[in-house]
């Protein structure tokens, strides 16, 4: 007992005087559960909202589309309707193919539904805003309101005839936008289009006014919801071809919109996880070298330095597993507006489910465990003795780095040799910066590629949602990340730096300038970083070929090698401020400290 | 006053650290010649600013008031480059904590400075062998500082600081960390090297070395209290001491 | 000196200057302050006191460089006993502390002045001491005896320094008093 609140005591003591640290912990950790439970959490949110807005608008279990009109048509589908197995039906009603301009000229394809003014059992869509249909006014799906920027109140024209939105819906018998038309005209394929509703009158007027394609389609519900399948074998009429689609395949048609997000949020939150290790760990390798100076005070209240150790594991798991409540609460907080990146679907997400949590949380423990595993094992082999005599761990001697490093210029001769004294630390901030240049490949190539916008016949007026959606998420991650890279970039410098303290003093009794020395400082992050930088433009296109469509194109040549060049630039600037700070301190001190 | 014949001068040389209440003047209106060639040690209990003083001569701390010249040219106005190029050519240092790199082999250790002061590595490491070899360590060149005793640190430190011929070797209690026998090596190196007219400034509270010197100056609370020439003026020489045998009897 | 002289012959009977030789060897930079003929002097003492006996070499002319001497029974008693004392030569420190005394009970001179003289003196000979001693190979030559003297004059100046001290403390005392 006594041990637990000695403990608990030490760690909080820790926690206020290191709160920069805790505060990196807290927000690493944070950001890596964040970004994974979201990664994960997209399909089970997606089918939330999906569910959600199935049950608000009594969404069909099946949607019947004849692909054409005609007697047989409507008789084979009324047939349907009636069958045994369904519950209520919808319909049949015209599906019309046309086109929908805006006041400001946008211009996309439409499907109208033909709708009666009263709702039905089946299929009643939910207005958001305005009202329902009436004669000579529309309602607008609200994802493809919002992609269009219109509201109730505006015109739209369609098919060259001008209607008032009275008001906007949402439905679950349709994909979300821009996926609203199912099949295309005469039951070919179908292209990005949005959805409309108009009373059946006018939706025939349009359709016979302008010859248009119309489509007949029955909304049904079936006894058993879940026996989709096993009633369309049921149904299968050679005569007349109907296509089914079922409410699970509209389900699963949401889920296409993110099917580049949930690599962009697993892979990413990797990456910020790794960045998270290799950033807590040189903080953790510096704080236990501090660290066996209290192991003296400690031996002789009775506690060895295997409490040490518990100290820091401690405090890196609690800080580790705060971070990962506070990274569910932001992903249940945004999965929502991750998950649903057009405005088609109501509802709100459920929590993460319990597979989420545990990952996420075996993510944080992780990252705790990894960067103070270096300085626990260290701490537990250690004799008690040994430990209260330690010094920070000697760097070896490297003949052949050394005699290279002779060759060179003094900048680059102190920064070798540098690098070389802690070749761990050099691995670490080559991963950092090649990190950084994967999220910046994956970004650049992201947004060389060409993709047909929502507007008519692909034009980009109206933005492709789903490449918009998975570049701001890619930007989101790509900024954690490299704001991580320069947080750990920062540190390493520092420590490097605080270690090389007093041989930097002695280089400056021996005739070093102080401009030598920050360069040299500065170079034994350069030094690794930029293998890294480079290594990380084809780890970075491989990552992305991982996911990405058969016809993407790579990001031009010239982009990158800028990438690079640029990850090194800022790593330059970045680790030259640290750098001129330890340089400017006054040598005396330096050496006086050293002795002490 | 010759300025040019004076290896370091030092004129009204004064040092405060703290602010306020706790102001300490640890050099205190310090005036102060050392010709070339002289051998001067700098005496006094801990605390008195002696090593304060010796870090104003190298330029590694800058006086709050007072000037230094260093070879004729004055270097409490320098810039922390400037100053860097004046220690490569002029200065080397002796430390108390020898303060050799623990990852550099004695050799490497010695070659450094001339490194960085542009020398090829050729030039560097044949300079290298050469003092290594003065100070009788040529054949433990290529060992690390922890694989050498304390005395032998030592003397790698003296070596590194003689590398680029400086015009003055200024130690901090060299022989500090010793014990009487590498005491007694340091110090037959720094005779041999007073010999061949090196210039020395030793901060010492070691009678023994401070007995090396040509010149003694004692310091209490940051002044100069006395100034005393020790070479070539006894008394009555080494005969003087034959009442501390016996060999009057 | 005289028993250092017998102890010398203890091993065989020896010219004059051979021990003279031997003496200077031991005593190394030293041996200078002896004077050439203290040895003889010495001898001739020993041979009064019928420590010593000189046999004259054969065939030889008469001169003293040509005397042998060797111990007698009583010289070798006299060796022994010297060999088992103990007694060790004290430097006299009495004196200079109370010529320090005196002088400031008398207003004489100033003892903090007469401590810096005295220990710019010592300083000096210490100089001197420690060249002679580094010029010295290691091993148990003269170099040796040259380290207990070098050893010696440091805690002298140690004292000299609590001296001192000790003096301007007092004389603190009284100028702020």
């Amino acid at each position: 007992m006594g041990s637990i609140v000695l403990v608990a005591r030490l760690v909080l003591a820790d926690v206020r005087r290191h709160q920069a640290q805790a505060a990196m912990l807290l927000l690493a950790v944070t950001v890596a559960t964040a970004t994974m439970a979201l990664g994960l959490s997209l399909r089970s949110v997606s089918e939330a909202l999906y569910e959600q807005t199935r049950t608000a608008t009594a969404g069909p279990d099946l949607v019947a589309l004849s692909g054409e009109t005609g007697p047989a048509v409507t008789s084979a589908l009324t047939e349907l309707a009636g069958s045994p197995g369904v519950a209520a039906h919808h319909g049949p009603y015209r599906i019309v193919y046309a086109d929908l301009t805006t006041r400001d000229a946008t211009s996309s394809r439409v499907v109208v539904h033909g709708f009666a003014e009263k709702p039905a059992a089946v299929n009643r869509p939910l207005v958001t805003s305005g009202q329902w249909i009436r004669p000579g006014g529309t309602v607008l799906e609200r994802g493809f309101a919002t992609a269009l920027h219109v509201g109730v109140g505006d015109r739209v024209t369609i098919a060259g005839r001008p209607y008032p939105v009275v008001g906007i819906a949402v439905t679950a018998a349709t994909s979300i936008y821009p996926g609203a038309s199912q099949i295309g005209p005469y039951g070919g394929p179908s292209d990005y289009s949005g959805l409309a509703w108009m009373t059946r009158s006018d939706a025939r007027a349009l359709a016979s006014s302008h010859d248009l394609p119309v489509t007949l389609a029955v909304d049904l519900e079936l006894r058993d919801p879940a026996a989709t399948q096993a009633f369309r074998d049921a149904h299968h009429d050679s005569t007349v071809r109907i296509n089914f689609r079922s409410w699970q395949f509209t389900a699963q048609q949401d889920l296409a919109m993110l099917k580049g997000s949930r690599p962009i949020l697993v892979v990413g939150s990797w990456l910020l996880s790794f960045l998270a290790i290799t950033g807590v760990a040189a903080l953790a390798a510096g704080r236990a070298v501090q660290q066996t100076r209290r192991a003296g005070l400690l031996k002789a209240v009775g506690a060895g330095p295997g409490l040490i150790a518990t100290v820091l594991l401690t405090e890196y798991l609690a800080l580790a597993l705060a971070g990962d409540a506070l990274g569910l609460l932001v992903a249940r907080l945004t999965a929502p507006a991750i998950a649903s990146p057009t405005a088609s679907r109501i509802g709100d997400a459920a929590g993460p489910t319990g597979a989420t949590v545990v990952t996420a949380t075996v993510l944080a423990v992780a990252v705790a465990v990894l960067s103070t595993l270096r300085p626990t094992l260290r701490a537990m082999r250690t004799a008690t003795v040994t430990a209260l005599t330690a010094t920070p761990h000697q760097p070896r001697h490297r003949p052949h780095l050394t005699a290279l490093s002779a060759l060179l210029p003094t900048p680059l001769l102190l920064g070798l040799r540098l690098t070389a004294r802690r070749p761990g630390r050099a691995l670490l901030q080559a991963c950092s910066t090649a990190t950084t240049v994967i999220a910046i490949v994956a970004l650049l190539t992201m947004h060389a590629q060409q993709e047909r916008g929502y507007g008519l016949n692909g034009s980009p007026v109206l933005p492709n949602l789903r490449g918009e959606h998975d570049r701001r998420l890619m930007l989101a991650v790509a900024i954690l990340l490299i704001a991580l890279a320069v947080v750990n970039t920062i540190t390493f410098t520092w420590t490097t730096a605080v270690e090389a303290r007093a041989n930097m003093a002695i280089a400056r009794t021996l005739g070093a300038t102080p401009g030598q020395v920050s360069a040299g400082l500065s170079i034994a992050q350069l030094l690794p970083g930029l293998p890294g930088a480079v290594l990380g433009v084809p780890l970075g296109s491989g990552l992305l070929s991982l996911f990405a469509a058969r016809n993407a194109v790579e990001a031009p040549s010239s982009w990158l090698l800028a990438a690079v060049l640029a990850t090194l630039l800022a790593t330059a600037a970045l680790t030259a401020l640290p750098a001129r700070l330890a340089a400017r301190r006054p040598v005396a001190r330096a050496l006086s400290a050293e002795t002490a | 006053m010759n300025v040019s014949r004076a290896a370091v001068r030092a004129c009204g040389l004064v040092r405060t650290h703290g602010e306020g209440q706790s102001r300490v003047r640890a050099v205190d209106e310090v005036d102060l010649e050392v010709p070339e060639g002289q051998m001067l040690a700098v005496m006094g209990p801990s605390g008195c600013g002696k090593s304060t003083l010796l870090h104003l001569l190298g330029g590694l701390e800058r006086p709050t008031d007072g000037q230094v010249w260093v070879a004729g040219r004055r270097i409490d106005t320098l810039s922390e480059r400037a100053l860097a190029r004046m220690r490569r050519r002029s200065v080397g240092f002796v430390f108390q904590a020898f303060h050799l790199m623990e990852e550099l082999s004695a050799s490497e250790n010695v070659e450094l400075p001339a490194l960085l002061a542009g020398r090829s590595r050729r030039q560097a490491r044949r300079r290298a062998g050469l003092l290594l070899e003065r100070v009788g360590l040529a054949d433990r060149a290529r060992h690390l500082p922890s694989q050498l005793s304390g005395g032998q640190r030592q003397r790698v430190a003296v070596a590194r600081a003689l590398v680029n011929d400086p015009l003055v070797v200024l130690a901090d209690e060299p022989t500090g960390n010793l014990d009487t026998a590498a005491t007694l090596d340091v110090l037959r190196i720094f005779e041999e090297l007073r010999t061949a007219g090196q210039t020395f400034v030793i901060v010492t509270h070691d009678e023994r070395v401070a007995a090396t010197a040509d010149r003694l100056v004692s310091m209490r609370d940051g002044m100069f209290v006395d100034d005393t020439r020790l070479a070539g003026s006894t008394t009555t020489g080494l005969g003087g001491l034959g009442g501390l045998i016996g060999l009057e009897g | 000196m005289q028993d250092a002289v017998l102890a010398m012959l203890a091993k065989e009977p020896t010219h004059g200057y051979d021990l003279r030789a031997r003496l200077r060897h031991s005593l190394g930079p030293l041996g200078g302050s002896m004077n050439p003929g203290q040895i003889y002097v010495t001898l001739s003492r020993l041979e009064k006191a019928g420590l010593v006996v000189c046999e004259r070499a054969d065939g030889l002319p008469e001169r003293p460089e040509r005397k042998v001497y060797a111990l007698t029974p009583a010289g070798q008693q006299r060796v022994a006993a010297w060999l088992a004392e103990v007694g060790w030569p004290k430097p006299d420190l009495a004196e200079f502390h109370l010529k320090l005394a005196a002088a400031a009970a008398a207003r004489l001179a100033d003892p903090v002045e007469l401590v810096a003289a005295q220990r710019r003196e010592l300083l000096r000979r210490l100089r001197e001491a420690q060249r002679a001693a580094l010029a010295e190979p290691a091993g148990p030559g003269a170099g040796l005896l040259l380290e207990g003297v070098v050893l010696r004059l440091q805690a002298d100046l140690r004292w000299l320094d609590a001296c001192e001290r000790a003096w301007s403390s007092l004389d603190d005392e009284i100028e702020g008093g």
